[in-house]
């Protein structure tokens, strides 16, 4: 926008205008200004939605984004449909990117530690130039640390490093490194592998969550979920979790094996020594396979020996198996020989080259491991680091305290944070630079080969944060360091660098001009690069240990795992993602420990009770979650909560379990050891008040999420197997006998049925939804989409534990089998639950101001204007989907408010709400569809939920265009309604029923 | 059907890009709306005294002349200082040239126009002005005779949802809630 505007001004006028620029009466003592552009940008109308694709910046996995912005102001991100690796699909993570955008506590300007060790505001100038002063002056003895970067951005770095002979070392604390230097020993090439769950018919995991923090997990949760759901030929992938704890990933499984902790490597190995026995060619690893047989590695894992022969036995019939692993979670003192070992696997089950390929990509494995980063500690330590440069990273707080990180800071010359916000490290430097968010930054990534995409601002910087971006700064950097890139700004860098590679790639697309407007329109760029791929395995290079690592001190095994919300911790200050239930446990805003419920028996425990947990490096105290889905020997923390100095939303929640780990580096890879103690845990006799959701984990034999086995499915006996039987409706109000209908999904509401006051014509759509539950894999994605579409607002720990979240999905889990003591089937079921849009709505009849109604288009609609928050609705859902906001939830710090979506009304104190369908959207559809002079199509309307799906398990549409996809979803035997069988609610949304392999009990009813 | 409905279109594009126009139109009502001079910044008055008449009505400009996304967007649009300047860079004015004087000054400053705010639909309304325009709708029916009015004082209509919901149920509109409120 032109000079001299109060944008905030303007923005906040035309945010209001475009949710309503119409006409009311309303009069009010109150001017308020409307600021119009001096200048108009060509591609802006008011009112009008103006969309920018870049990528994602949350994790390396660097998916394709679109951002929706609205005059100039983003609000909402979205999976670029165009980008691979997102498939248009998103997590959690990356919706809450825009919270990081618009964190309050983004840093305000540049500051300086004053001599009082107070920071102090200092023109950025002034600290470029300080900046500068001390690279040079540190010259050969300067470090730089950094995350995992784009090529451009990593570039620029390494010249502006080169220039004064300094060091780089990247650092991230969720690391690939040992997978890395795997497939390096066992394929001779740096890289880590292509893992294509699509084309499997059968996976192991070893530990790997690739559904949560792994490598990729959009793209592996598409994958996953287009494998193992169940297709039209009733086929489908198995999918066996071979870890001490059950993650989300876990629990998505078809069988767990429960082995201990660290034996992942020598039961892949004894699986792989049986497949040799079988037949198959070890090629140079045959020796090293045949000391690991079925019993010894059975001994070792704590599981009977017969479940690695006929784990061999499925994996040699399987077509195209997989195997991955082990993970963060599982990198003990033998991580790489862990991994090798899988890969080992793969090989000889002929799984490289069909559904693991070995092609330069390298996601989280950091250029230098955490190894490096522990020789500069020491350096720093011993006062020979005068400069440095930390961007981005925040090892004070990610590495555990044994590392001595913090105090080598202290004696380092000068240190330096380019962040966007004060985080445990920044607040330790001497200089911290606010860094601009990657949504307001220029860049570039290349997550393999053949995929480029350009990052580009989505929006003029959020003006109330005087931030520069990392890439301008360095440009600048390297020009006072006599450094000539032939650039003036990072945006000219990076055209220059893509510039040659438009070169490189033999000019594709014409002139470099269009070329660059292309990418930057489309969002990725998709090239003939031909990887060279290795296929044929390597004589290792060095001996390995596979068993499992000796854990220090006594009492049970320490599992530290990735967090699904907050990955390393980075995501914590973000609000959405703190209320977000943790897919796994379903709380929000704190820490807990699992251990199993026989174990918390023992300890005379139970759920909710403070523990003291200690190791030899550490203790800290933390609630207890009994979970079923964990060994007996094993306990497991999160990582990602504990912050003492990372925002207003972060600090003071929860644990960071990195206090209880040594600092101990993995041989070869040099990867930070996270599965390396045993602790002892004590009960404090104190009780935490914890904030969950969940009412239960159990059903209680009602039909909510039942199952089919696949066998009775294949013979038709759906109604028999697991479940309560299919096509039965209770008819017209009231009624309690239940009668056998012959309805088709389309027919609903059935004739009778209370459908609002609007007579049915049969001529408007009626709105519906399908959910494949055998899809849906639990990863609560749509829950955060939906609240930032919907102006959800967050509540905070004390009001969630009261039961007041207010997000429109609760993503229901429900234990059915699940057995730690040994090997066996899992079956654990989700269910996203939103408002179910009832044909016969209990809601509506009880509603005194008639504010819950039918539509004539067969939404359940809920007008907040005319709620005059009686409860009344919410008391007689049987769903308990309507979320009535007690406090002025709405009423966020400056500019988090920025995020709100202007078409959608922000709701106040004393307001019931609810799913609505996306009712937004369908109203946009159909403007554009009245506008364009036709009438709207049946699949035109995606709902937020749909679009964020990973698993592409929710379809929207109109039910009764038979050509659409919800109604062709819909028409299937495994549909059912939930808790239609016994209440005649007729709800909009039609659930699949999960398939397993092995048989269900039926529920009653 | 088609005809009436495109000049019925142009008309209500033309209505609706007035109400953007009257959105930043607010005076005094004792105020002698042909003396610029008491027209004031300040909550009671226009930066500008703009005369809608003049331009509407004198000039015969289509109103989405300058309220340009009423056809194709919820808001009309208030027009930006440089689509006054596409005119007024040659037009000094004949009447009031201060005023004229005034836009130029914003001009050069590369300032905004901090209009008052007349026409208001509360939060939870939603406008469509795409809707009211392709529907045939003159600007008019809810701001009043835009053309004849100098500077608009007031809100032309009600604009309450009994009003709106008149002219729904005359139209044969929809009356269903969840056009208007989401």
């Amino acid at each position: 926008m032109s000079e001299g505007i109060k944008r905030r001004d303007f923005l906040k006028v035309l945010g209001v205008s475009g949710a309503g620029a119409g006409l009311v009466g309303c009069s009010t003592d109150q001017v308020e200004k409307l600021i119009p552009y001096v200048t108009p940008p060509e591609e802006i109308t008011p009112g009008v939605a103006t969309w920018y694709s870049t990528v994602c910046g949350e994790c390396p996995a660097a998916c394709g984004v679109w951002v929706r912005t609205r005059e100039g102001r983003a609000v909402k991100v979205e999976g670029n449909p165009h980008h691979p690796v997102s498939g248009g699909a998103l997590c959690a993570r990356g919706h809450a990117s825009l919270q990081g955008l618009y964190n309050p506590d983004r840093l305000e300007g540049p500051v300086r530690r004053g001599e009082d060790g107070e920071f102090q505001p200092i023109a950025w100038d002034e600290a470029e130039a300080l900046l500068s002063q001390h690279v040079q002056d540190a010259g050969s003895d300067f470090v730089f640390v950094t995350r995992k970067e784009g090529p451009a951005l990593a570039g620029l770095i390494e010249s502006v490093v080169e220039s004064v002979g300094g060091s780089r070392v990247e650092y991230e604390a969720l690391s690939e490194a040992p997978l890395r230097e795997a497939t390096r020993m066992a394929f001779g090439q740096d890289a880590v592998p292509t893992f294509r769950f699509e084309e499997a018919d059968l996976i192991f995991s070893f530990g790997a969550d690739f559904l949560e923090t792994w490598l990729s997990p959009v793209e592996h949760a598409r994958g996953f979920a287009r494998s193992t759901g169940i297709d039209e030929a009733h086929e489908k992938a198995r999918f066996v979790f071979l870890s001490p704890r059950l993650s989300l990933t876990g629990q998505n499984a078809d069988e767990w094996v429960p082995l201990t902790a660290g034996s992942e490597g020598v039961v892949a190995l004894a699986i792989a020594h049986a497949l040799v026995q079988r037949g198959a060619d070890g090629g140079p690893y045959s020796d090293l396979i045949e000391a690991y047989d079925a019993q010894a590695a059975a001994n070792e894992a704590g599981i009977p020996a017969e479940t690695i022969e006929e784990l061999a036995d499925a994996f040699q019939a399987a077509s195209a198996p997989l195997a991955v692993g082990p993970g963060v979670a599982g990198q003990g003192a033998n991580a790489t020989a862990t991994n090798l070992a899988v890969l080992i696997l793969n090989a000889v089950a002929g799984s490289v080259g069909s559904t693991l390929h070995v092609t330069r990509s390298d996601l989280a494995a950091p250029a230098t491991p955490y190894r490096e980063l522990a020789d500069v500690i020491s350096r720093m330590a011993e006062g020979q680091v005068p400069a440095m440069v930390l961007h981005n990273v925040n090892p004070a707080y990610s590495l555990p305290p044994e590392s001595g990180f913090r105090q080598a800071l202290g004696q380092v010359g000068f240190s330096v944070a380019i962040t966007p916000h004060l985080d445990e490290t920044a607040a330790l430097c001497d200089l911290v630079l606010p860094d601009a968010h990657t949504l307001e930054s220029w860049g570039d990534s290349n997550p393999r080969p053949e995929l480029w995409a350009l990052r580009q601002p989505v929006m003029q910087p959020v003006p109330h944060f005087d931030s520069r971006s990392a890439g301008d700064v360095l440009v600048r950097l390297a020009g006072r360091l006599g450094e000539d890139l032939g650039a003036e700004t990072f945006h000219d860098y990076l055209r220059n660098r893509w510039s040659d590679l438009h070169a490189e790639l033999g000019s594709p697309g014409g002139s470099f001009d269009a070329f660059w407007r292309e990418a930057l329109r489309v969002g990725v760029v998709e090239v003939d690069a031909a990887p060279a791929q290795a296929t044929a395995m390597q004589t290792p290079d060095r001996a390995l240990t596979f068993d499992a690592p000796e854990l220090e001190g006594d009492g049970m095994a320490l599992v530290v795992y990735p967090s699904s919300r907050f990955g390393d911790g980075r995501g914590a200050n973000k609000p959405w993602l703190q209320e977000l239930p943790d897919p796994v446990t379903k709380l929000a805003w704190h820490s807990w420990v699992e251990i199993h419920p026989e174990t918390a028996e023992e300890l005379g425990v139970r759920r909710g009770d403070m523990v003291r947990v200690a190791s030899p490096h550490g203790e800290l105290e933390v609630p207890v979650y009994t979970y079923p889905g964990i060994r007996a020997d094993t306990v497991a923390i999160a990582m990602g909560e504990g912050h003492e100095n990372y925002g207003r939303y972060a600090n003071g929640n929860g644990v960071n379990p990195m206090v209880l780990l040594p600092a101990t580096v993995e041989e070869p890879s040099g990867t930070l050891a996270h599965l390396s103690v045993r602790v002892n845990l004590e009960p404090t006799g104190r009780r935490y008040s914890m904030a969950s959701i969940e009412g239960s984990d159990q059903q209680y034999d009602r039909p909510i999420a039942p199952a089919v086995q696949l066998e009775e499915l294949r013979e038709g006996n759906i109604e028999e197997a697991g479940g309560y039987p299919t096509r039965q409706e209770l008819q017209a109000i009231g009624g309690f006998v239940p009668i056998t209908t012959e309805a088709e999904p389309q027919d609903f509401p059935l004739e009778g049925a209370r459908y609002g006051d609007y007579e049915d014509s049969g001529s408007t759509p009626r709105w519906a939804m399908a959910i494949d539950l055998d899809k849906c894999t639990g990863c609560s994605a749509c829950v955060t989409a939906c609240q930032s579409e919907n102006n959800v607002a967050f509540v905070g720990k004390d009001q969630l534990a009261m039961g007041r979240a207010l997000q429109w999905i609760r993503l229901e889990r429900y234990y059915e089998q699940i057995d730690s003591s040994q090997p066996g089937p899992v079956d654990i079921r989700f269910l996203p639950m939103l408002c179910q849009h009832c044909g016969n709505a209990p809601c509506e009849p009880v509603c005194p101001v008639y504010a819950a109604y039918h539509t004539p288009d067969g939404l359940n609609a809920q007008v907040y204007n005319r709620c005059v928050g009686t409860r009344y609705c919410a008391n007689n859902c049987p769903y308990k989907v309507r979320v009535f906001n007690w406090y002025r939830f709405s009423e966020v710090p400056e500019p988090l408010n920025w995020q709100y979506n202007p078409d959608v009304t922000v709701r106040t104190e004393g307001i019931m709400e609810k799913c609505s369908f996306c009712v937004q959207r369908i109203r946009k559809s159909e403007n554009q569809a009245t506008l364009e002079g036709r009438t709207i199509g049946s699949n035109e309307v995606v709902p937020a939920c749909q679009q964020s799906c990973p698993a592409e398990a929710i379809v929207f549409g109109n039910i009764r265009d038979p050509e659409s996809r919800v109604y062709q979803v819909s028409n299937n035997d495994r549909t059912y309604r939930v808790l239609d069988v016994l209440i005649n609610t007729q709800p909009a949304i039609n659930y699949l029923r999960k398939v397993t392999f092995h048989p269900v009990e039926s529920i009653h009813v | 059907m088609k005809k009436p409905w495109y000049i019925a279109m142009v008309a209500a594009l033309a209505a609706l890009g007035s109400l953007a126009f009257l959105q930043g139109q607010t005076v005094d009502e004792d105020v002698d709306t042909s003396d610029a001079a008491q027209v004031n910044i300040g909550p009671e008055g226009q930066p500008i005294a703009f005369p809608h008449n003049r331009h509407a009505g004198d000039l015969q400009l289509d109103c989405q002349f300058c309220h340009f996304s009423a056809e194709r967007s919820s808001s009309a649009g208030i027009p930006p200082v440089a689509t006054c300047m596409g005119c007024h860079t040659f037009v000094a004015g004949t009447e009031r040239q201060e005023e004229v004087a005034k836009l130029r000054g914003f001009w050069e400053r590369g300032e905004a126009i901090p209009w008052n705010r007349i026409y208001k639909v509360s939060d939870h309304v939603s406008f469509p002005h795409m809707r009211h325009v392709s529907a045939g709708l003159e600007c008019q029916e809810c701001h009043g005779p835009v053309e004849e009015i100098g500077v608009i004082q007031e809100v032309q209509q009600p604009l309450t949802m009994g009003w709106c919901l008149n002219c729904h149920i005359e139209q044969g509109a929809t009356r269903d809630c969840t056009a208007c409120h989401y």
